[in-house]
């Protein structure tokens, strides 16, 4: 079960009580308060025009405007049309919703109603990765007592309006985490990216409009229907209103679960509420928003924690997954454990995006080991240049930037491997 | 049948959960392998029509995702994580031990029978690494010590 | 083309730009589609693909189709990107040479370096593509990937997984076209490979497609392995004469002799694809029971070696001397539906002016499917049908009853089911002169044996199931003693002095003439017939073939 968190706000913090997981305990804390009055009193259109208005980023990774993403979905007439919340959290460096689903899961069924109600969908699927069979029981535990509650199923609390939820296990790919492997995947296939257009809100799950949200995103959605528009937008920044959750974990005293507005300081984030580095040892190098982001050196921590600061200095938010790294770290050897990851869950289908994931891994590996030379080092970044933008999804990009970042901020440790033919940072983690 | 009457009856029943009955696919590969430890071509030649597939279609799904296998394995998969984060907290060299440990090393399964050892990607425990999965259930803020309890506590 | 049609459907029709010039095409469908369709792609239009086929479902995987267009951020795939109006495209841009040359370098990593060995080499679209767009030298300094060499996927076809670029196109094929879906791709990322069930064989009547699909050599064809090396092949169009289809072809000839068919492309026939018996029919061009002289009985009832010259004089004195005796109604004639509307139509025209009426055709069935293969198996019975000749069951019946004195039989066709189990009713008649390409039991009966062109020898057109013309072409030059049907025909014709046959046998007059004395045919003519040739015009009064 996972730990609850060191910081909390309005997402988690109830998440320590196990209470909180029964529709009981959930309800007590004022849970399907919103629901309740939403589903009845509010048009479709006025949910989506609330978090629209609340400025509710997608907290998947891609940071897209929930509200924005719902008004692609055509009118309800279309039936029937699916939400699927992703739940596939693979991004290495993130176990936020983890979190959100083991302990907190009348939350995510709260915003998957509200969410639902808006786009005029009337089954969800909640994609659940396979290796979360926890998440998996406690989530079919929840809709089994939601429907017991008449709060799923038919004429959802006395609204009229109807709503299932099915809950899926994945079996162990990563790209099922991208939304379109994510239906194939859901539609029994093997998780291969579509091409786009068409986009899920024209043709998604079984062929039919479809709307996927990250499962954070959802859980902000029964807080912004509660409370209001204004009151969201009062966390956070300008740009990226409310809080996330910031996972952290590598070097950092207390590793775990934060949740903060967005737009904290990443050194606030890893110095005072993580603890700062182990050991007194220094940061060398932080990556912020899970394995796919590129890596910020010791100097740029003083970032705050939004995509319109992160964008600056190169790299994003992505799933907020914090992994800090301390001045023994070899970052050659962080690259050959970042290059065998997208190597081995690469979906195979794109021709630079299968062979450049392998070449750059067999690369970085030959560094490491030291038979590299200089030349390698260039064609590193001319692979990458040949994956990012040139494949069917984004994986190929999420597999070249950290490494191009890692040799844009970390030069010297490639060619001291280079130079010395050996490993000689004393102390780093071993392959 | 190579496939039971009651197993057949509860992926029937799961397919009804979807638009299409391919949508329980995974569901069904999942309890098979539960069940008869692997999905063999005989398995997915019983599963085909059932989800109106060809069964070089099923294998080819099995293929692709890592929790899924053709080939009959151990008793109980046991997969530690070795991503940055675990590997940071010393996963690779708590993987290490536990090869020493089972006398085995990763992709290979204990001569008893019992055990198929793994390594995977991040399976979102990155704050309480090292960690390891043991079939369904997560180990965490593991020390070699408590992992070989684990270990030598599975039948 | 301002045709009626073309302008009916005028609104669809966009205006695009691809490199400054301007074409119109259909909207709706992909760049690479609609290009296709107006058969620029690849000519003009040079837009290198592996995944996209023209006949499959698109996929988008290989990313080699990419193009610049205006007004769009970073390059778009051709084989996704919906044509619309007044896009303005760029295939040569900077961006897309290194595009291309990027994409080209990677599906180069693991490729094996055995194009000396590899059948595919001289036809294939890696070494061509890398060739024409690709960086100079491979950058990679890592060992190749190892997998299996050569995997007998079924009958036809093997599999080399080293030289896969896993497009898929073979994996659609399967699934799409026969429908079968015997192929798939197994596992993940780098470490995908094609592949089949277990125990499973690619075995289904259209499997070797694959082999020409593939755009590397992958998949290569067990038959035609370590035949010949491409550059050594002349590609002659020609016609699978296998059934009524009459898929088109390519006939592949080295050394003197066709070592393979292919398919070739013709949206109105066969798309781009023909049955695996089809293309393994080429084997009966030099097949050793092909006829290659002439025979006559003599006085000890043996089948003796002459020239065709005296076989033809031979064959006349017999016809003359019956129709002096007993009048032209005891001569008959059989047709061959394996023979060119030429060859029948000039058949047609030694028996009206013998002045016999007794003429039949027999049509050998088989199997069919709702893809190419028809019942017919042979590729021009509906042409034998438009010119004249009906069913030979009623004259199976005449003969039964005494009637036929002399008959001249077009092929063997008589002997399948449905007309005769053996050659013995023909036995009964005085004089049986057998015109053939290969021998059958009906030497035991025939008094003269002339030998014919095989239809790779010679040109001529034929009539399909759907009533369409199509023009074949000699891939092979006949020796002088091998003549075609019409010639010998012809010949006879002149040798027992009927009206209306000049002297030597002219193959465009032929035409003509059948152009103009058979209704359905008029208008098409040998030298006119586009190379994917043309409709009969009206129905005739004839039914089409079974399909
Ligand atoms: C390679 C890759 C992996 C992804 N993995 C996940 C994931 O595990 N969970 C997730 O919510 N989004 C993931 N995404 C993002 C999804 O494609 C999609 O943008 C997201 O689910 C949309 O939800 P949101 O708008 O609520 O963030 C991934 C994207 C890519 C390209
Ligand atoms: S970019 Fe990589 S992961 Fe994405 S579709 Fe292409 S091959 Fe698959
Ligand atoms: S075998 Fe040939 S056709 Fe099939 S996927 Fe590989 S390269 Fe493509
Ligand atoms: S032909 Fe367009 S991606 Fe392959």
């Amino acid at each position: 079960m996972q730990k609850a968190p060191h910081v909390t706000d309005y997402l988690t913090r109830h998440c320590a009580d196990d209470e909180y997981g029964c529709l009981r305990g959930f309800e007590a804390q004022g849970g399907y308060r919103a629901a309740h009055t939403a589903l009845r009193e509010m048009t479709p259109q006025k949910i989506l025009d609330e978090v629209r208005q609340a400025g509710l980023q997608g907290r998947g990774g891609a940071g897209f405007c929930a509200g924005l993403k719902w008004s692609f979905m055509p009118a309800p007439e279309q039936q029937p049309s699916y939400l699927v919340c992703n739940a596939d959290e693979s991004e290495p460096g993130s176990f936020k919703d983890r979190l959100l689903l083991e302990r907190a899961p009348h939350q995510l069924l709260e915003g998957i109603l509200l969410a639902a109600r808006a786009i005029g969908a009337q089954k969800s699927f909640i994609y659940i990765r396979g290796e979360y069979a926890e998440a998996a029981r406690v989530m079919q535990r929840a809709v089994d007592e939601a429907h017991a509650k008449g709060y799923l199923g038919d004429d959802v609390m006395g609204s009229g309006f109807s709503h299932d939820v099915v809950v899926v296990r994945g079996a162990g790919s990563y790209i099922c985490g991208e939304e379109t492997a994510l239906l194939e995947s859901l539609e029994g296939k093997r998780g291969h990216p579509r091409v786009k257009p068409p986009f899920p809100a024209q043709r998604g799950a079984f062929d039919r409009p479809s709307t996927v949200n990250n499962v954070e995103t959802l859980c902000h959605v029964p807080h912004i229907i509660g409370r209001g528009a204004a009151w969201f937008r009062s966390t956070g920044t300008e740009k990226s209103p409310g809080t996330t959750l910031f996972g952290v974990s590598g070097h950092v005293v207390r590793p775990g679960l934060f949740e903060l507005p967005l737009g904290t300081p990443l050194d606030e984030i890893i110095f005072e509420h993580a603890g700062g580095v182990a050991d007194g040892r220094k940061v060398k190098g932080v990556i912020p928003g899970g394995l796919s982001m590129p890596i910020l050196p010791a100097g740029e921590l003083d970032v705050a924690m939004a995509n319109e600061f992160l964008q600056e200095k190169g790299s994003a938010l992505g799933t907020g997954g914090i992994i800090v790294m301390d001045d023994r770290t070899c970052m050659v050897r962080t690259a050959c454990v970042i290059s065998e990851f997208y190597r081995a869950e690469s979906c195979g289908q794109c021709g630079p995006c299968r062979e450049g994931t392998a070449w750059i891994n067999d690369i970085v590996t030959r560094v490491e080991r030291g038979t590299g030379t200089a030349e390698d080092l260039e064609l590193l970044v001319d692979i990458c240049d040949g994956m990012e933008g040139q494949t069917i999804c984004a994986f190929a990009d999420a597999a070249a930037w950290p490494v191009r970042a890692l040799l844009k901020h970390f030069y010297a440790d490639f060619e001291r491997h280079v130079r010395e033919g050996v490993c000689s940072f004393s102390g780093s983690f071993q392959l | 049948m190579v496939i039971s009457k009651a197993i057949r009856d509860q992926i029937e029943a799961e397919n009804a959960n979807y638009p299409r009955a391919r949508g329980g696919l995974l569901a069904a590969l999942h309890r098979v392998q539960r069940e008869y430890g692997a999905i063999t071509p005989e398995h997915a030649t019983a599963l085909a029509p059932i989800f109106d597939m060809t069964a070089v279609e099923v294998l080819a799904v099995v293929s692709f995702y890592d929790m899924l296998s053709s080939q009959p394995a151990g008793r109980h998969q046991v997969r530690v994580c070795t991503n940055l984060s675990c590997s940071l907290a010393g996963a690779r060299e708590f993987l290490r031990e536990i090869e020493n440990h089972l006398g085995i090393t990763r992709g290979e399964t204990s001569a008893d029978g019992r055990i198929t050892l793994g390594h995977e990607a991040c399976l979102g425990a990155c704050a309480n690494a090292p960690m390891m999965r043991v079939d369904d259930r997560y180990y965490e803020d593991l020390d070699t010590e408590s992992a070989r309890q684990v270990l030598d506590a599975l039948d | 083309m301002a045709t009626a049609a073309g302008v009916a459907c005028e609104a669809e029709i966009v205006r695009i730009t691809v490199d400054g010039l301007e074409y119109r095409l259909h909207a709706g469908p992909s760049l690479l589609a609609a290009l296709d369709q107006i058969g620029v792609l690849m000519g003009e239009v040079d837009i290198p693909h592996y995944c996209w086929h023209a006949k499959l479902s698109s996929d988008g995987s290989c990313r080699l189709c990419q193009v610049e267009i205006d007004g769009q951020t970073g390059l778009q795939t051709a084989c996704n990107t919906p044509v619309r109006d007044g896009m303005i495209v760029h295939t040569r841009s900077e961006a897309v040479v290194r595009a291309r040359q990027t994409v080209l370098e990677f599906l180069m990593l693991n490729h094996p370096l055995d194009c000396p060995v590899c059948d595919q080499a001289g036809e294939c679209k890696l070494q061509d593509y890398a060739w024409r767009y690709g960086a100079p030298n491979s950058r990679s300094r890592e060992p190749r990937r190892k997998l299996e060499k050569r995997i007998d996927l079924g009958p036809g076809v093997v599999l080399d997984r080293e030289r896969c670029i896993l497009c898929r196109r073979c994996v659609r094929f399967c699934r799409e076209i026969p429908r079968t879906g015997e192929l798939a791709v197994f596992g993940r990322g780098d470490r995908s490979v094609i592949g089949l069930f277990p125990g499973v064989q690619l075995d289904n009547a259209y499997s070797m497609n694959v082999v020409d699909l593939c755009p590397v050599g992958a998949l290569t064809s067990r038959d035609f392995r370590c035949k010949a090396r491409a550059w050594q092949l002349e590609s002659v169009e020609g016609v699978c004469g296998g059934c009524a289809r009459g898929c088109n072809i390519w006939l592949d000839v080295a050394k003197g002799e066709v070592q393979r068919y292919r398919p070739r492309r013709n949206d109105a026939v066969n798309d781009t694809w023909m049955c695996d018996a089809g293309r393994l029919s080429y084997a009966e061009i030099a097949r050793s029971d092909r006829l290659d002289k002439a025979w006559i009985r003599n006085q000890e009832s043996v089948l003796e070696p002459v020239s065709v010259a005296s076989a033809i004089s031979e064959a006349a004195r017999m016809l003359a001397g019956l129709v002096a005796e007993k009048g032209a109604g005891v001569i008959a004639g059989i047709a061959s539906p394996h023979a060119t509307n030429e060859d029948l139509f000039a058949f047609k025209r030694l028996l009206d002016e013998i002045g016999t009426e007794n003429s039949g055709l027999a049509v050998p069935h088989g199997e069919a499917d709702e893809l190419l293969i028809c019942a017919e198996k042979a590729a021009n019975a509906t042409g034998a049908r438009a010119i004249g000749f009906e069913d030979a069951r009623s004259l199976l019946e005449r003969i039964r009853g005494g009637g036929v004195d002399g008959i001249v039989i077009l092929g063997h066709d008589i002997l399948t089911a449905g007309y005769l189990d053996d050659e013995t009713l023909l036995g009964k008649i005085d004089s049986v002169i057998l015109i053939d390409t290969h021998q059958s039991s009906l030497m035991r009966v025939a008094q003269v044996v002339l030998p014919a062109r095989h239809l790779a020898e010679k040109a001529g057109t034929l009539t399909n199931c759907d009533r369409r013309v199509q023009r074949v072409r000699p891939a092979l030059a006949a020796d002088s003693e091998l003549l075609t049907e019409g010639e010998i025909v012809h010949r006879l014709a002149l040798a027992l002095g009927l009206n209306g046959f000049e002297a030597g046998y002219d193959l465009p007059r032929v035409s003509r003439s059948l152009a103009a004395a058979v209704p359905p045919f008029a208008g098409i003519t040998i030298e006119s017939l586009p190379s994917d040739g043309a409709q009969l015009v009206s129905d005739g009064g004839e039914k089409g073939a079974v399909r």
